[in-house]
């Protein structure tokens, strides 16, 4: 493409030069210039409905409004005369007419952009004597309160609603000075609950259910991190008092998903304050779980692992790890079980076929996974399988941009008729289950598919092939031999193309990328290969097993089977996920681990149940869905849990004590991921961007491997199908979710 | 939901007419509710589906309209208009008096059902003042003894004669008069393709079609010097010219019969007498700039107008004047009506275009203007009824012949609706650039009962008011523009020395402030506020520094709002508030020292 003129025009006196297309009051914005303004929202339509962003253009007969004046060449504008003033506070004192003054008693006093625009450019005084319009407060839903005087109708929450969100259940009722909002069922909201109109609020008209008024805004501490819930990572800020969490939203608009947060992600959060949380470690005696202190339970579980390893040999123990705990959690548990037990056995309830696709891929990784930022830079996407409005709310959200923003395509192949259809430009409709051979036929033309399919497939990919540049999403249906199809037939495409699995948890893919694997080491290293593997062995002071071990459903098996006599399980619930029908214990273990927020259905059966910290307690880092690593930052902290990485850290302290294996001395997760960035291929991402609240793409890279196919991973992946408000055990503990009337009815 | 047999019919052609469903939801609303009186839950629901919306999608541009209602109103919904020229010829009293008769106020029903009231902005009656709508139909010209018997009549269900066409229409012609767009006016059946084939009807569209090229058309319009007659006065064909004619988009032409502006009332009378004359209009403005498919935006008052114009429209179908190949030409061109349901706004073209795609009445951003980026996004040349109508004698006479009836840049003749205090209230076709008190003077008859002329509204209640001694002027774009007020639609409402200025600011800023669409704030805010304030004010409530705040607040609104209406509502109270000053003063004593405008009535 030729390169694009800039445009160059002065404001205040000041040059600027600006891409072409850019409106005024960006290009104000890049001289550190504010045109105040509360309709204008970067990715929303235009509206120039509040007429705050007058500003004065030479030669034009009046004022012109910034938020939808496209920046000329040698074009002059002005911000800063007595007329632009007396606009703007004329502007003002109209919107506080029929604008209740209780900023007292208002939620939003302190971080109002109303009272904030009246402070730098209002008047002093009220010249308003007639009565004000009122109309009582609405609750629209458990979580969504609607104060219509307060509104100043910048039509921003309805606008987010329906193009950011496509959900469409906010509009504007009667009209002129009466104009109010109004939601999709005449009183109340029934919608995704996402609490983006709240958000995009510039005032206290709509306020959640969770936050109002519990606090005032310069009582809390703010902090970054990353949302607790599904894959997509989105950042997350929370407000915190007290060491308690009152607040997530992302208002800063930085990170990947900018303000985005779904109803997990904005009011998720609660499960940290639940009464059923683990606060004590746990231990079996005389058949039943007793309370006890760290010291004696951390005593009693190297003790007893020691013995089982003595007895049993390595073969004897598994791990099961999370795809909720951090990269330096994960990180150790693999080096626990490879360096200290000497077993393979290691693996994690996988959703989504990230190794497949790395193995498949191979040394064209770099460049061939897209982020979160180029899905929604988009020229064409093509999505088999997964439902990202419920699964992967961000990917959803990035997808209706590109389609909005960037005029981009979306080619769904699907069983269900999902939601994302009505904007698909095609969608193909296949069997249920029927994706891997669907993806084989598209791949090799081999098998059989009735002839409406084939031909309706026959056109998706001549379209694909006219497309530059598409970006492949595919969820938990598309595995094993289907991710090396779906892969050979992307790489056939005439144009560029990139990939992003789909997978459940926050860290899912960080799991994966840490080597929660039965025959991958950390960074996708095949364990057979004896060059990485003797790499990680000399890091860790151990030799490394060879022999792939067993994967999950393989070792649970094995447990119900008597063959496995020790399972050491970290913030996971097997027993529920793989639907173990197994009695009280689990067959023939003679222990069972769990580090665990909650009495889940695994923790109920352990013999010894320790109190873990949730994400939103701790440091770290964890990987997205698209393979982005982002920090994870200490916010509140809740009296008992720890963080798994403790709990690991100091039981191989006393497991050296007792002669297995070496204490790990990376007192912190930086110390930890500082090693993870030396040493697994992938992850020497920079940590600048991360450190300012950024994201860094992994490229873990698997070792050349001669152009010999690697093998595909072992073992099955499958999603836990949770729902805008399910999130698996973690889910159950979100009370304010789970009191909605859309989790309800729809479970 | 089952639907009675017509409905379902009339829904089932509505939908085919538009090239998205979703165009069809205003009509369908109003429809629905001539139907079942007003509009149910699952009526929502059940045209939701046909359109495939949702049910809040339906919701909120009903609300919008304020002829849609979702509460049943009485067998006979009583509309009496008080805007400016029914105020000045005694709608207030007429409305009190049904008040008391009915014993319901506004938006209330009676208890048996019978009778429901509701206070209405201009309706396009205003040569016909006082005047008033029940259900559809037009009652002009009314008394305090006429309405009483009207009302009784109803009860009992007696027989009542609505008005047979806009009062004020057909009346004998004065010599000063040059009649063009109305000259079919009067004649029998004039309405009908038959009668208007016998008086040169269509034979511009002949030479459109067969002599000329669509740039000539062009051009002969731009020759004839032809003003946007909506209010606005850009010139028609320079208009036409700016529609790309290398976009591969569909073309649209508009017709805005959206008339709403108080005094207004001249496209009424020239579409119920000479709809084929706006046909073929239309259809020689489809040839100029090909475009082949047209509405006719009609708002949704006039209903009974649009079905006269249904009916041309059908007879020009048969008779091979719209559809396909046009008089062997092989131009095609489909053209329909479409209903509003009760918005001024609408009449902006922008929201005009919105409301036609079935949403709320908001107006939309510009740049991009309609002749590039308009209806469903496609070059649109939308004109208003006048505009359009002025057409077919351009092409036929040349427009070098239309410009030189008219005066210098402000080519041919106007309908001026000249209402309030004049002895003969009427439309009047004149030259433009006619003289405004020989207009008042001498065509209208003049002010009666020896009273004198206080002040004029020279083109409709969003212009500027023009004093006594500004009132000798030429009526034109540029003299009026020059004396500091506009053409603007041809209302001209006169008003005597009698009427209190304090409460004609109120009742004009109560029409701004009920139109307001709400969608940006200084009209949102500003016209609401000087309501309140003006209502106060006359009411015996104001203070001295009220005074300078009215015109403060409406310089705040002009220039600043997002949409003309802003302004409109800003320009001719600023021009009170300064013309007029010393009668706010008066009312700083407490009470009004005016005439109360119901006082007027049975005076004239």
């Amino acid at each position: 493409m030729a390169e694009m003129k800039q445009t160059t025009l002065k404001i205040n006196d000041r040059e600027v030069t600006v891409a072409p297309g850019t409106l005024v009051i960006e290009a104000a914005r890049r001289l550190g210039i504010e045109v105040p303004s509360f309709c204008y929202y970067p990715g929303l339509s235009l509206q120039a409905a509040c007429r705050m962003c007058l500003v004065e253009v030479e030669n034009a007969p009046k004022m012109q409004t910034a938020c939808t004046l496209v920046a000329l060449e040698g074009m002059v504008v002005r911000t800063d005369t007595e007329q632009v003033h007396q606009a703007r506070k004329a502007m003002l004192e109209f919107l506080l007419t029929n604008h209740p003054l209780d900023c007292p008693v208002c939620d939003k006093g302190g971080e109002c952009e109303l009272q904030d625009m009246v402070f730098r450019y209002g008047a002093d005084q009220s010249r308003f004597l007639e009565e004000k319009i009122h109309q009582p407060e609405e609750k629209w839903s458990e979580l969504v309160y609607y104060d219509a005087p307060r509104c100043i109708l910048c039509f921003r929450c309805v606008r987010v609603c329906d193009e950011g969100m496509d959900v469409k259940a906010l509009g504007v009722g009667q009209r002129g000075a009466y104009s109010v909002i109004i939601p999709n069922r005449e009183d109340r909201l029934e919608c995704e609950e996402c609490g983006m109109c709240i958000d995009v609020c510039p005032v206290g008209a709509l306020t959640s259910g969770t936050y109002r008024y519990k606090t005032r805004p310069w009582e809390m501490k703010y902090v970054p991190t990353v949302c607790a819930h599904c894959s997509n990572g989105c950042k997350t800020t929370l407000s915190v008092r007290n060491n308690e969490i009152l607040r997530a939203n992302n208002r800063d608009l930085s990170g990947i998903n900018n303000d985005f947060l779904c109803v997990k992600g904005r009011f998720g959060f609660d499960f940290t304050q639940h009464p059923e949380r683990l606060k004590q470690p746990l231990v079996r005696r005389n058949g039943k779980l007793e309370p006890t202190d760290w010291e004696d339970a951390l005593t009693e579980l190297a003790a007893r692992l020691k013995q089982v390893h003595e007895k049993h040999g390595p073969g004897a123990i598994g791990f099961l790890g999370s795809n909720r705990t951090s990269n330096e959690e994960n990180f150790l548990l693999q080096r626990m079980a490879r360096a200290t037990f000497g077993t393979n056995n290691i693996d994690h309830h996988r959703t989504a076929d990230y190794a497949g696709l790395i193995a498949e891929l191979g040394e064209r990784v770099g460049g061939a996974l897209a982020t979160m930022q180029q899905l929604g830079e988009a020229k064409a996407i093509l999505l088999v399988g997964n439902d990202p409005t419920v699964q992967n709310p961000l990917v959803a959200w990035q997808i209706r941009a590109a389609l909005r923003l960037r005029g981009a395509r979306l080619y769904i192949i699907h069983a269900q008729p999902i939601q994302l259809r009505r904007l698909a430009k095609q969608f193909v409709e296949v069997p249920i289950d029927s994706e891997p051979g669907v993806l084989r036929w598209l791949a090799t033309g081999r098998g059989k598919l009735d002839d409406k399919l084939a031909a309706e497939l026959k056109a998706l990919k001549d379209t694909l092939d006219k497309e530059s540049d598409v970006v492949i999403l595919f969820g938990s249906e598309v595995s094993g031999a289907a991710t090396r199809d779906l892969v050979a037939f992307g790489s056939r495409l005439a144009g560029q193309t990139r990939y992003m699995a789909l997978g459940d948890y926050v860290n899912s893919r960080g799991a994966a990328d840490m080597g929660l694997l039965p025959d991958r080491l950390p960074g996708y290293a095949p364990v057979k290969d004896p060059q990485p593997r003797e790499a990680f062995g000399k890091l860790w002071g151990a030799s490394l097993p060879e022999k792939p071990g067993l994967h999950a459903r393989q070792m649970l098996d094995a447990a119900v089977a008597g063959k496995l006599k020790a399972l050491y399980v970290v913030g996971a619930n097997p027993v529920k996920t793989f639907s173990l029908v197994a009695a009280d214990r689990l067959g023939g273990l003679e222990l069972l681990v769990v580090h665990e927020m909650f009495l889940t259905e695994t923790a109920k059966r352990a013999d010894i149940a320790l109190p873990a910290a949730c994400a939103y307690e701790k440091d770290g880092t964890v990987t997205n869905t698209a393979g982005e690593v982002q920090l994870l930052r200490k916010a509140a902290e809740v009296m008992g849990p720890r963080t798994d990485f403790d709990l690991l850290r100091i039981l191989t302290h006393q497991l050296a004590r007792l002669g297995l294996g070496r204490g790990i001395h990376m007192r912190t997760p930086e110390a930890a991921f500082e090693e993870i960035q030396r040493s697994v291929r992938g992850y020497d991402v920079s940590l600048a961007g991360l450190l300012t609240g950024g994201a860094a793409a992994s490229q873990p890279v698997p070792p050349a491997n001669g152009g010999t196919p690697y093998d595909v991973p072992t073992g099955k992946i499958f999603s836990s199908r949770d729902t805008l408000f399910t999130s698996g055990s973690l889910g159950r503990y979100c009370t304010m979710i789970n009191s909605l009337s859309e989790a309800k009815t729809k479970p | 939901m089952q639907l009675p047999a017509p409905l379902e019919a009339k829904f089932n052609e509505l939908v085919k007419r538009y090239p998205r469903r979703r165009s069809a939801l205003v009509p369908m609303l109003l429809f629905a509710q001539d139907q079942f009186g007003h509009i149910s839950d699952a009526l929502i629901g059940e045209i939701a589906r046909r359109l495939d919306l949702n049910t809040l999608q339906v919701t909120e541009t009903l609300v919008y309209y304020s002829m849609l209602r979702r509460k049943p109103a009485g067998k006979h919904h009583v509309q009496v208009c008080t805007n400016v020229a029914c105020m000045l010829r005694g709608a207030n009293r007429i409305y009190e008096l049904v008040q008391r008769k009915l014993g319901i106020g506004h938006q209330q029903t009676t208890k048996d059902g019978m009778f429901s009231l509701e206070e209405v902005e201009c309706i396009g009656a205003c040569t016909g003042a006082p005047a008033m709508q029940i259900n559809y139909d037009y009652y002009e010209n009314l008394t305090p003894v006429k309405v009483d018997e009207l009302i009784d009549d109803l009860d009992v269900g007696r027989r009542t004669e609505a008005s047979p066409y806009t009062a004020g229409a057909l009346h004998e012609r004065h010599p000063a008069e040059v009649p063009v767009t109305s000259r079919r006016w009067g004649i029998q059946n004039s309405r009908t393709l038959e009668v208007y084939r016998k008086h040169e009807g269509y034979q511009a569209l002949q030479k459109a079609l067969r002599q000329m090229t669509p740039d000539q058309v062009i051009e002969e319009v731009k020759k004839s010097n032809l003003r946007g007659r909506g209010g606005a006065g850009f010139p028609a064909g320079v208009k036409w010219s700016f529609v790309p004619k290398d976009s591969p988009k569909p073309k649209y032409i508009l017709c805005n019969a959206d008339e709403s502006e108080p005094g207004t009332c001249k496209d009424r009378p020239l579409m119920e007498f000479d709809p084929h004359q706006l046909i073929e209009g239309i259809v020689i403005a489809g040839r100029a700039v090909n475009a082949h498919l047209g509405y006719i935006y009609i708002r949704g008052e006039y209903r009974y107008v649009m079905d006269i114009l249904d009916g041309a429209i059908a007879e020009a179908y048969t008779a091979g004047l719209l559809g396909k190949n046009i008089l062997g030409s092989g131009f095609d061109f489909e053209l329909y009506t479409h209903t509003g349901a009760g918005s001024y706004e609408c009449g902006e073209e922008s929201a005009l275009m919105e409301s036609l795609e079935g949403k709320r009445g908001y107006p939309r951003i510009r740049p991009p203007f309609p002749a590039v980026v308009g209806l469903y996004g496609c070059p649109t040349v939308i004109n208003n009824v006048e505009t359009l109508s002025s057409v077919p004698s351009i092409i036929l006479k040349g427009g070098e012949w239309y410009a030189n009836l008219g005066s210098p840049k402000n080519g041919g003749t106007r309908l001026f609706c000249v209402s309030g205090h004049v002895r003969r209230p009427g439309i009047y076709e004149l030259p433009l650039g006619f003289n405004l008190k020989r207009m008042i003077e001498e065509v209208a008859g003049g002010i009666p009962n020896g009273k004198k002329l206080k002040a004029v509204i020279p083109g409709g209640s969003s212009c500027p008011l023009l004093s006594a001694e500004e009132a000798d002027l030429p009526m034109d774009f540029d003299s009026l523009a020059k004396a500091g007020s506009m053409l603007g639609s041809g209302g001209v409402v006169v008003i005597d020395e009698d009427t209190c200025m304090v409460d004609l600011a109120r009742r004009i800023m109560h029409f701004y402030a009920h139109e307001s669409c709400g969608w940006c704030i200084p009209c949102r805010e500003g016209t609401h506020w000087l309501r309140r304030m003006l209502d106060r004010f006359h009411d015996g409530g104001g203070r001295a520094e009220d005074i300078p705040l009215v015109g403060e607040l409406a310089k705040n609104m002009l220039g600043r709002t997002f949409c003309p209406l802003g302004d409109a509502a800003a320009l001719p109270t600023i021009s009170i508030a300064k013309k007029w000053r010393r009668e706010f003063e008066q009312h700083l004593k407490g009470r009004c020292p005016y005439k109360p405008a119901e006082s007027l009535v049975g005076t004239l």
